[in-house]
């Protein structure tokens, strides 16, 4: 593989250039996103809810440090047929339908327009101006896997996969930049896109959104095969057993 | 107290102690009036946050000339803010003035319902003002929703031991075992409860719970009296012969133990021999 030298033009004109691009545009988009970010309100319905998940919870981890009969009047509490709290407390089932759901409708919208829109515009426009060129090699020799990631735009059979070209060298600055928006912006930054990306997937984690009924089955069932081991049966023994070796021992 | 030699030092202070989350008022205050207050063209991005952690912890040494002056920044630049009002509401409580304070708080309810911290301040403004039964009440209410709150589970246990009623204490020390069941210091707390309630089950509850402070604990001397006494009391009330030589085994046990723990712990031999002595005597007075 014959080497191949690139023009110091490129690093100039097409190197840098496209690394200041991506650190401004994420820059703008934080402060874009703290302006037209709305305030999340949580109901007082979910927190309650959330915290009575919590307290059951913690009653099956560790009731069995409690006497039997406060832990089967705790049980009784959360899981009697007639006037338990999960019995009882009927929730309507909140199915935040993002078609009809107006303010879940602007908070995606926002979010898209924030962070896909400038991405799928840069890239586009970087991929136009900059195209055919050679930006960069990585310093590490890499297998042919890598070549349709690392050389987007360019498609040279013969190649050598450490070759990186401009789009592709665009893509890796949004996601290696995130370390430096950190530094930069703080932590928890809207330029960081990937963090995003993972919120989308896993969701709030204060209150109970989408459905409080079927949480509060679970934990009913799981409450319900629960039994009460008594943690404390026999501690005295232990507690006393070296000693109670030294008076047998002693009135011998 | 800590001797900062200059303002990043005094910033850096009060950033550790906001994390930390430690109540060293006095500190904070001192750090505030000999240092920061020159600088406060320097504090930066934390100059708001901390001129609330000032105002708190004037609040909390008294000193009110501080935190309103602290309050009046935070007033000009945050005018319609909540938590400007909660510092407010704080400076009223600490000034005795209780029914500003309440009407203060009820206005930060009426605008935001979830705010844990204003409902707790209005049990404290009761409880200060001496109407337990009332703090009781709202802190029950309080309860209702936020029903795995730590803090509030230990206030509750307070103010019902307060009132004497330790069924009630022992409910909510119960419900602290479940978040901490491995804190010996809460084995301990609810034996004691059920060693005041008396009756048998009550007792041989609480030399349970001794026991396992003990077990969780082994220097805890408190226990040891603990389980020792509820033992000895079982023993002499107890019923069929075989609890009674139980119990009288683990007050021998216990007995041997604060000996050996006296022993270890006096240095001189006069010294340790009148102190144990005086255990002894004390023990055998002690016999309920």
């Amino acid at each position: 593989m014959a080497e191949l030298l690139l023009d110091s033009d490129i690093r100039i004109w097409v190197f840098l250039p496209i690394v200041v691009i991506t650190f401004l545009v994420g820059i703008i988009r934080h402060y874009v996103t703290i302006l037209l970010s709305s305030e999340k309100k949580v109901e007082m319905q979910q927190i309650a809810d959330s915290q009575a998940l919590i307290r059951s919870r913690m009653l099956r981890e560790n009731g069995r440090f409690l006497p039997k009969q406060s832990f089967l009047m705790r049980k009784h509490f959360f899981n009697n047929e007639q006037t338990g709290f999960f019995k009882t407390q009927k929730r309507e089932p909140v199915m935040k339908n993002p078609m009809t759901d107006p303010s879940m409708m602007t908070d995606m919208m926002k979010g898209n327009i924030t962070n896909v829109l400038p991405m799928i515009v840069i890239g586009g426009w970087i991929n136009w101006a900059f195209s055919g060129f050679l930006t960069t090699k990585v310093p590490f020799p890499l297998t042919l896997r890598f070549k349709p990631m690392l050389q987007r735009g360019v498609e040279l059979a013969s190649l050598d996969a450490s070759w990186v070209s401009s789009a592709s060298w665009y893509f890796l600055n949004v996601f290696g930049l995130r370390s430096m928006y950190s530094l930069i912006l703080g932590q928890d930054n809207a330029a960081d896109q990937t963090r995003i990306m993972q919120d989308q997937m896993t969701g709030p984690a204060m209150g109970m959104p989408q459905d409080p009924s079927k949480a509060f089955k679970a934990e009913w069932e799981a409450l319900e095969i629960c039994e009460h081991q008594w943690a404390l049966e026999g501690v005295e023994d232990e507690v006393i057993a070296p000693h109670i070796e030294n008076i047998r021992n002693k009135s011998i | 107290m800590a001797t900062c030699t200059g303002w990043q030092d005094a910033k850096d202070r009060l950033k550790k102690i906001r994390e930390e989350q430690r109540r060293c008022s006095d500190e904070v205050v001192e750090l505030w009036e000999d240092i920061l207050w020159d600088f406060s063209y320097k504090l930066g991005s934390e100059e708001w946050i901390i001129y609330e952690q000032v105002c708190i912890a004037a609040c909390d040494c008294g000193r009110q000339g501080v935190a309103l002056h602290c309050l009046g920044l935070l007033q000009t630049q945050f005018p319609n803010s909540l938590r400007v009002r909660y510092l407010e509401g704080l400076i009223a409580e600490s000034s005795a003035d209780y029914g500003r304070a309440l009407d203060l708080y009820n206005t930060i309810l009426k605008e935001e319902e979830t705010n844990s911290l204003v409902r707790k301040r209005k049990v404290a403004i009761f409880r200060e003002q001496n109407k337990i039964v009332k703090a009781i009440e709202e802190l029950n209410h309080y309860l209702q929703q936020y029903m795995s709150d730590f803090e509030a589970w230990l206030e509750l246990c307070d103010l019902y031991l307060h009132e004497m009623d330790y069924s009630k204490a022992a409910f909510c020390l119960e419900e602290l075992l479940l978040a901490n069941p491995y804190n010996h210091i809460l084995h301990q707390k609810y034996a004691e409860i059920k060693y005041t309630q008396g009756g048998t089950e009550n007792m041989e509850l609480s030399r349970k719970y001794f026991a396992q402070s003990l077990k969780l604990n082994p220097n805890n001397m408190r226990s040891l009296f603990g389980f020792y006494l509820s033992a000895s009391c079982l023993a002499q009330k107890g019923a069929t012969g075989k609890t009674k030589k139980d119990n009288a085994e683990y007050a021998k046990a216990a007995w041997k133990k604060i000996n050996e723990k006296y022993q270890m712990s006096s240095i001189d031999e006069t010294e340790s021999k009148t102190e144990l002595l005086a255990l002894q005597g004390m023990l055998e007075s002690l016999q309920v």
